[in-house]
This record gives C-alpha cells, sequence and structure tokens, in this order.
C-alpha cells in the first residue's frame, strides 16, 4: 500500500512495525488520526511514530474514565497530522509503561494522569502530584465517573510539610534553597519554585503548579456544550478568544456544523487582536521584570488602544465572549472595520520604536541575549510550542501547519528565530504583533458577507473532536468527547504553559539570581491555564465543585 | 544660653533636623512625579496640592502599621540597624553648608569632606546588618548584593571627589564649595560624570538597583521589615539620594553660592543650594527612566574594569590641566 496522505503516511508507518498489534485505525477529519492499539503496544506506537517522523512532538495525555477500563489516548502533532495512539487499561490494574524515556515531553502529562485517575506509569523518573494538593487524600480521582465531592475523606494537612522549604541544604554544601512563590512579585499569579542556589547562580529548579487549580475539566462535564463555551472562557483571562475559538472548533467538528465563513473571518480578527494584546502585555512585562519601567508603561499605553478596538468589536475589553457554537456573537460594521484599521496602523508605527529599542538598548542586550539558552534539540525533545518553540528555530506555528478559521487564506509569515534566548523569545512575539496587524487589516479588507452564526442542536451526537489553535502563548488543544447528549462526556484542555513550563529547568540551569525573572518571562507563563480543575477549603477539609445552579443560588442569596 | 539656644534651633528646626526631613519628603515627592511623567503617568496627585503630601501620608500610614519581628531574626540588630542608618544619613548632611554654613553654624573642619565619605560607607554596611540580621533568604541575598555593590563603588566615588578637592586645595567642603565661581561640572565634567555614574550605584538607582530588585528577591534586605522599622528604613533610603544630591551640588555645583549674590544671602544660599540638589535628583531620575536593571556581575566587571579606570583617569586629567583651569577658577569674582 502506498501512503497518498500524510494521514496514511502515519497509520502506514505504525502499521509497519506494530501489525496486528493494532486494533483500529481511523481518520474521522484532514490530519486527525486516532489508532487504537493493544495495551502493551504503547511505547512501540510511540517509538516507531518518532523513528518515521523525527519532528514529532506530544501535544498532551487525555485520561478518559469508560466503565471497567481507563482509556489512555496520546496526542501527538508528527508536523503533518495530529496522530492520536489510545489503548485500554483495567481500572482494577491501572498500570502502563511510561514513555518519558523516548518522549521527556511526556512527564507532566503523565503526572497529570496519575494524579486526577490514579494511573501508575511504571519508570517515571518522579510520580508525584501534579495539579492536587500535597494533602488530599489518596485514592481519590476527580476525574473518574463515580468521583462525587461529597464522599472524598479529609484532607491531612500535614502531608503539604512534604514540600521542602528555604533554607540551607543538608549535606548540600554551599546549596542553598530559595522558594519563588506561591507569592512573590516577580509572578503574577500563585505558582512555587524551589530554587536551588549556589550563591547567584543557579543549580536546578523544582515547580510546583496547581495553586490556581479550579476544577474546570470536571466541571465542564456537567454543564451542556453552549454553557461550556462560557466555563473555558475562564480557563485564561488573557487569551480567553483562544479558549473559546478552539472549544467551539472542536464541538462544530463533533456536531458536524459548518461555521459560516464570515464567522470564520471574524473568529480570527478578534483571535488575532488578542494575540496582539497578550503579547503587547507580555513584552510590557519582560520590561517590568528586567527593572525597565518606563518600557513597561509605554507599551502598556499602546495596549490600551488594542483593548479599546476589542471592546468596541466584541462588547468587552478583556473577555470578549466573542465565539459561540457555529458562528460568532456580533457582527463586525464596516464603520468598525476602519477604526480598526486605522487604530491598527498607529500602532504599527509604535511597534518600529519599540523594535529599535529591543534591538539596540544595551541594557536590555545584556540582560536577555544568551541567556536562557534552549536549543532546538531540546526544544524538539521538551515539545514545547509557541512562542518558545519559535525562538528556538522550531516551526510550529498552528495556524500555518493545521489552518482553522480563515487563516487557510490569509497570508502571513511564521516567525522564526533561531538564537534560542530570552531575547529571541521576546522578539518572534514582537514581530507576531506585526503580523497580526497584517492579517487584522488584510481580514477585514476581504471579508465575505453572509450570515455570522447558525443556529446548532444543543444535543451533540456521539463522538470526539480534537481541536488546535495557536494562542498567543503556543498550541493550544481542546479534545472533546460526546455522547449523543446536550452534555460533553470528556472535555481535555491542554494549555501552552503546560507544554512550555517543563522548558524552564533547561533554560535557567547555570543563570544568575537576576536571570530567573527575565526568562521565566520569556516563556510568558499562565498558571491558570495550567491549573484547572475543584474548590478546597483547606481548614476545613471541605472540598466540593459548585455546579451552574450552585452558582446561580449563590448570586441570588 | 543664647548659643545654646541657637544651636539648638539650628540642629532640630531650621536647617536641621525637621528642614530637612521636609525636603526629605519634598525630594521623594519630586523624584516621584519627575519619574511618573517620563512614563507618561500622573504620578502622586490627590494629597495635598500636587500630590505633594503624598511622600508623609505614606509614612504616617507606615508608623500605624503592625511592626512584625520574625522569630528567627537577630532582634537587636533588626530594630536598631534602621535608625542607625536614618540617623547617620541626617548626621553627614548636618556637614553640608546647606545657608553658607553647615548646622553648627562654623564652617567646617580641614577634613570632613573625608568625615562624611566615611560615614556614608559605615552607612552602607549598617544596611547590610539590617538585611543580614533578619534571615531570610532574600534579605540574605539583597544584603550581600549591598556589601559587593558598595565595595566597589564607593572606591570611584572617593577617587571622583579628588578632583574638586585638589582644585580646591582644601578637604573642607565649606571651602571646596565657596572656591566654585564656575561650577566645577563647567570645567571638569569627566570628573562629574564618573561621579554622577558612581553616586547613581550608590543610591541604588537603575541600573543599579540589583539590591532590592523586586522581580528578583521581593524587597532585597528590607523584605523582612514592616510598620515603623519599614519607616525608618523608607526614610534612611530618602536621605541618602538627599545625602548624594547634597554631596553632588557641594562638590561640582558650587554647593549654596548662586551666581548673583542677593539679600538676604542666608535665604538665597538655602534656595540655591535646594534649586542645585533638585538639579541632581532630576539627573539620576532621568538615568533610572531610560535603563533596564543590570546584574550584579555586570555592575561589578563595569565598576572594576570601566568605572574606576575612568575615575582615575578624570583626576589624572584634572591634575594635569589644572595650570588652565585656575586661571577660570579666579576669572569672575
Amino acid at each position: 500500500m502506498k501512503a497518498t496522505t500524510p494521514e496514511e503516511e502515519a497509520i502506514i508507518a505504525l502499521q509497519g512495525t506494530l501489525r496486528d498489534s493494532i486494533l483500529e485505525s481511523k481518520t474521522p477529519r484532514p490530519r486527525r488520526v486516532y489508532i487504537r492499539v493493544k495495551p502493551k503496544a504503547n511505547k512501540k506506537a510511540v517509538s516507531s511514530l518518532l523513528k518515521t517522523f523525527p519532528a514529532t512532538i506530544i501535544s498532551t495525555i487525555t485520561g478518559i474514565d469508560v466503565g471497567e477500563n481507563i482509556e489512555i489516548n496520546y496526542h501527538f502533532w508528527s508536523g503533518k497530522t495530529e496522530v492520536t495512539i489510545r489503548t485500554e487499561i483495567p481500572k482494577s490494574k491501572p498500570e502502563i509503561d511510561t514513555i518519558t524515556d523516548i518522549v521527556p515531553g511526556a512527564s507532566l502529562y503523565e503526572r497529570e494522569v496519575h494524579d486526577l485517575l490514579g494511573v501508575k506509569f511504571i519508570g517515571h523518573p518522579n510520580l508525584t502530584r501534579l495539579l492536587l494538593p500535597e494533602s488530599w487524600p489518596k485514592d481519590s480521582y476527580p476525574l473518574m465517573k463515580d468521583w462525587n465531592p461529597e464522599h472524598v475523606g479529609s484532607l491531612d494537612a500535614s502531608l503539604e510539610e512534604t514540600l521542602t522549604i528555604g533554607g540551607i541544604e543538608k549535606n548540600g554544601g554551599s546549596l542553598v534553597n530559595v522558594v519563588v512563590g506561591p507569592q512573590h512579585p516577580a509572578l503574577h499569579e500563585p505558582e512555587r519554585f524551589l530554587f536551588k542556589l549556589d550563591g547567584e547562580i543557579v543549580v536546578d529548579v523544582e515547580p510546583r503548579l496547581g495553586y490556581a487549580h479550579r476544577g474546570i475539566e470536571k466541571g465542564a462535564e456537567r454543564l451542556m456544550f453552549f454553557q461550556d463555551v462560557h466555563l473555558v472562557e475562564r480557563v485564561c483571562g488573557i487569551c480567553n478568544v483562544a479558549h473559546t475559538t478552539c472549544f467551539c472548533q472542536a464541538v462544530e467538528a463533533l456536531g458536524n456544523i459548518e461555521a459560516p465563513p464570515r464567522a470564520r473571518y471574524l473568529r480570527t480578527i478578534v483571535h488575532e487582536l488578542n494575540r496582539i494584546h497578550s503579547h503587547l502585555l507580555l513584552l510590557g512585562i519582560a520590561g517590568l521584570e528586567i527593572g525597565f519601567e518606563s518600557l513597561f508603561q509605554y507599551i502598556w499605553r499602546d495596549r490600551e488602544m488594542v483593548l479599546d478596538l476589542t471592546e468596541k468589536l466584541t462588547g468587552n475589553r478583556v473577555m470578549a465572549e466573542y465565539s459561540t457554537i457555529g458562528g460568532v456573537r456580533r457582527d463586525l460594521t464596516s464603520t468598525l472595520g476602519n477604526e480598526i484599521k486605522r487604530g491598527l496602523k498607529k500602532l504599527k508605527d509604535r511597534l518600529n520604536f519599540y523594535r529599535e529599542v529591543l534591538q539596540s538598548d544595551p541594557t536590555i542586550e545584556l540582560r536577555t541575549k544568551n541567556i536562557g539558552i534552549l536549543s532546538r534539540e531540546k526544544a524538539l525533545k521538551l515539545s514545547v510550542v509557541g512562542p518558545v518553540a519559535r525562538g528556538s528555530g522550531v516551526e510550529s506555528d498552528v495556524r500555518k501547519h493545521d489552518p482553522y478559521a480563515a487563516y487557510e487564506e490569509a497570508p502571513f509569515d511564521e516567525i522564526l528565530y533561531k538564537d534560542g534566548d530570552s531575547w529571541a523569545r521576546l522578539m518572534v512575539r514582537l514581530d507576531e504583533v506585526d503580523e497580526s496587524i497584517d492579517i487584522i487589516l488584510w481580514a477585514i479588507d476581504n471579508i465575505p458577507g453572509g450570515p455570522f452564526r447558525t443556529r446548532v442542536p444543543r444535543r451533540m451526537p456521539e463522538g470526539e473532536a480534537l481541536s488546535r489553535v495557536e494562542a498567543p502563548r503556543g498550541e493550544l488543544i481542546h479534545y472533546v468527547r460526546g455522547n449523543g447528549t446536550a452534555y460533553p462526556e470528556r472535555v481535555k484542555i491542554r494549555s501552552p504553559t503546560l507544554a512550555n513550563i517543563i522548558s524552564f529547568r533547561e533554560m535557567i540551569r547555570g543563570c544568575y539570581v537576576a536571570d530567573i525573572p527575565a526568562v521565566l518571562i520569556s516563556l510568558d507563563p499562565c498558571f491558570s491555564c495550567t491549573d484547572r480543575m475543584a474548590f478546597i477549603d483547606e481548614r476545613t477539609g471541605r472540598k466540593w465543585v459548585w455546579s451552574m445552579r450552585d452558582l446561580k443560588d449563590r448570586r441570588r442569596a | 544660653m543664647m548659643l545654646e539656644g541657637n544651636f539648638f534651633f539650628r540642629t532640630l528646626i531650621f536647617p536641621g533636623f525637621l528642614f530637612l526631613f521636609l525636603l526629605t519628603l519634598f525630594c521623594d515627592w519630586f523624584e516621584r512625579k519627575i519619574m511618573a511623567r517620563m512614563q507618561n503617568r500622573m504620578g502622586p496627585s490627590y494629597t495635598g496640592p500636587f500630590g505633594i503630601l503624598q511622600p508623609l501620608a505614606d509614612y504616617i500610614k507606615l508608623l500605624t502599621k503592625e511592626d512584625i519581628t520574625p522569630r528567627h531574626a537577630k532582634q537587636f540588630l533588626f530594630t536598631i540597624t534602621p535608625i542607625i542608618s536614618f540617623s547617620i544619613f541626617m548626621l553627614s548632611i548636618f556637614c553640608f553648608p546647606i545657608d553658607g554654613v553647615n548646622i553648627f553654624s562654623n564652617y567646617g573642619f580641614e577634613g570632613d569632606l573625608l568625615l562624611v565619605l566615611a560615614l556614608v560607607t559605615f552607612a552602607h554596611f549598617v544596611l547590610f546588618l539590617s538585611g543580614w540580621s533578619s534571615s531570610n533568604p532574600y534579605s540574605g541575598i539583597g544584603a550581600v548584593r549591598i556589601v559587593t555593590q558598595f565595595i566597589g563603588y564607593d572606591i570611584p566615588l572617593i577617587i571622583s571627589t579628588l578632583g574638586p578637592a585638589f582644585l580646591a586645595r582644601s578637604l573642607s567642603l565649606t571651602k571646596i564649595a565657596s572656591s566654585q565661581n564656575i561650577p566645577f561640572a563647567i570645567l571638569t565634567p569627566w570628573t562629574f560624570i564618573v561621579f554622577l555614574i558612581s553616586l547613581q550605584a550608590e543610591l541604588e538607582e537603575d541600573p543599579f538597583d540589583v539590591p532590592h530588585a523586586e522581580t528578583e528577591i521581593v524587597a532585597g534586605y528590607g523584605t523582612e521589615f514592616s510598620g515603623r522599622k519599614l519607616a525608618f528604613i523608607r526614610l534612611s533610603k530618602d536621605t541618602q539620594i538627599i545625602f548624594g544630591a547634597a554631596l553632588a551640588a557641594t562638590l561640582f555645583l558650587g554647593g549654596p553660592y548662586g551666581p548673583i549674590p542677593s539679600d538676604p544671602t542666608s535665604l538665597w544660599f538655602i534656595i540655591y543650594f535646594v534649586l542645585k540638589m533638585l538639579f541632581v535628583i532630576a539627573l539620576l531620575e532621568l538615568v533610572e527612566a531610560v535603563c533596564a536593571r543590570l546584574r550584579i556581575d555586570h555592575i561589578m566587571i563595569g565598576n572594576w574594569r570601566i568605572i574606576i579606570p575612568a575615575a582615575l583617569i578624570s583626576v589624572i586629567i584634572t591634575v594635569l590641566s589644572s595650570p588652565y583651569i585656575k586661571p577660570l577658577m579666579e576669572a569672575i569674582i
């Protein structure tokens, strides 16, 4: 059999080595391949995929409770197509071989599945909690279908103390542990980093996520699809448009709904406005982190222009509430189109000034050039995404390689820098703002007429869909499985920061303490994206998940 | 008795403690306002006219806040260091000829320049102790950074004060100030620039603000301080800026002596002195606004490779060119 499409190529590559271990393979949509393998064959399948496509990166691992078994889905992006390798393991003995030895980037995803579903990945070097607190009771796995927040045992606060505290390391010679976070001026969201320092030099770092964990994935299962649009919007305040667009695309694919062409263009415009606002925010913060307050103040002043335009188009400054299943909520008038064009042209002039500053200011150069280097090989190995990957020269722009909305037609370049240092990561973002402005100007000129929204049923057919968008921070994935009702069976969100945070350790080793904020910010970490799942009151040990009805009751009360 | 009454009035009220305290608050406001305007912001604008009372309000607020001492902190040092550092900076400003004479109504003594510089070096050591005694990793790193930075930059600062001292043939602040018919900043700009750069580092302003780089080590040596102690730490930092501006004004801008002698002289002396200090502060703030923070290793390398040699060369140039500068100094009287 000869491969004609990239999808077939992937299937044939796996069939060659696995033969009868493959139980099922299907290609429901372009660039989406699902392959079911026998329980023990998962590692072999992954390694043969890596052999055929060396630029393969792992997108995420989704664990799903399917009755007697737990289904483990490995989502890979092979450079041309999204390959999902899946296998089932029994709940009675939830064990599976780790793939971290061949795909180091899978480390955090395996820990996430372990944390929320209790799967043991045999051979994982550090299989500890990722999102849930240390005091969370053992054998209580929130993503199990029969999990009930009322029946969780009490929290054991003494377990929290297993986190290493700051101070001089025992038997560590001159090593000093310094804890950064959960509250720290350099972090704008709660997250905890344990740095091992030798004087001013960083020897190692251990991040601890989960401080902003809200249970959104579990919460999404209790809401209807159209309600979930608003829930996923709240995964992240900054890249909210990316989340809604991604979720809506997944649900549209699930229900075989086609969004009207005008809606696809409008989504592109808002998506790019959102990207500009996010990138400018980051560039400003980067200035703040390296002690350049004036740059911060100036960039944020210009960011106001984008926020105002977003407000005029969507009705909200930040939380756009724009995309919805089957289209968008508001139309673009030609007057507003002209206003956006005028505003963005003004912004473009300002950008040239900032580019000059970033390229020529000696203090910025000292603080960012050759600091926090991530080589191309390491970037691929750790499966980083977005501007972090492109700063290391890895082609990873979803808009280019897996086009959605109006990006198939839009003329734009993928920004690549080969340096791999903090400076390159900042420059990627600056140049992307430039490209985004061009995309918006093009989209406003070429927007097709017609309706901007179609009516969709609440009930979605049984099936599954995986949607990828290029969020400001990188590839964002929503995997949605429907069960024939108006409620999703499983919503899996993989935000870009979870993919990127793993590379921080690689970048920061050997750097100075003073480089920590500068390097961390070049990742553009967004921890509220990364942590999503139940409310916990640490003192009383009470746990609960709020449903929409509870929220409404509370509002009335 | 008359003499003693005058002495107390001068030390405690004018131009002593109270005046300097108000001047400190004013300079704090001035600094913040300039910075804000450069960054396209409003700056303090609610408390009092143009927000001029904002620093005072801040201090009053701090004084009312809870004062916490960490359990592992060295109690005695932790409590006493903020007050000592503030007192030392205040005492060193007393030596400047603010209204033609210093606070003690005399013209100082030969060598009070050295006394002032020595006091400030000691004050930096006290700041180091304040960070070191609070037993917090951030404070510890901040304290070590202070010592590293100040040991380095004290050297070019002291060397660059040699230029004016050499030209005035005196180590007395009053004599150096009074011998400038044309300010040394104009006659020997090379020394002035080196002096300003080292001063920027001494005052921990960008690009040299590593000892309290908030995104790296929270508030550096001041992390554990709160309430009254924090107020004193803040106050000693502000007084330090006044001190730096006064030093620059005395050594390079002719101190209290203005271009036009007018009556009553002691009042005009003060006006000129304050104006010159504000000019220096504005210069320092301008540099701060356009710079990113450097790293401690950049700062040390920059010091030993560039600033110290530059300071030495500037002194050599001053000495070599003194035959040409001397006539200029005496030209206009």
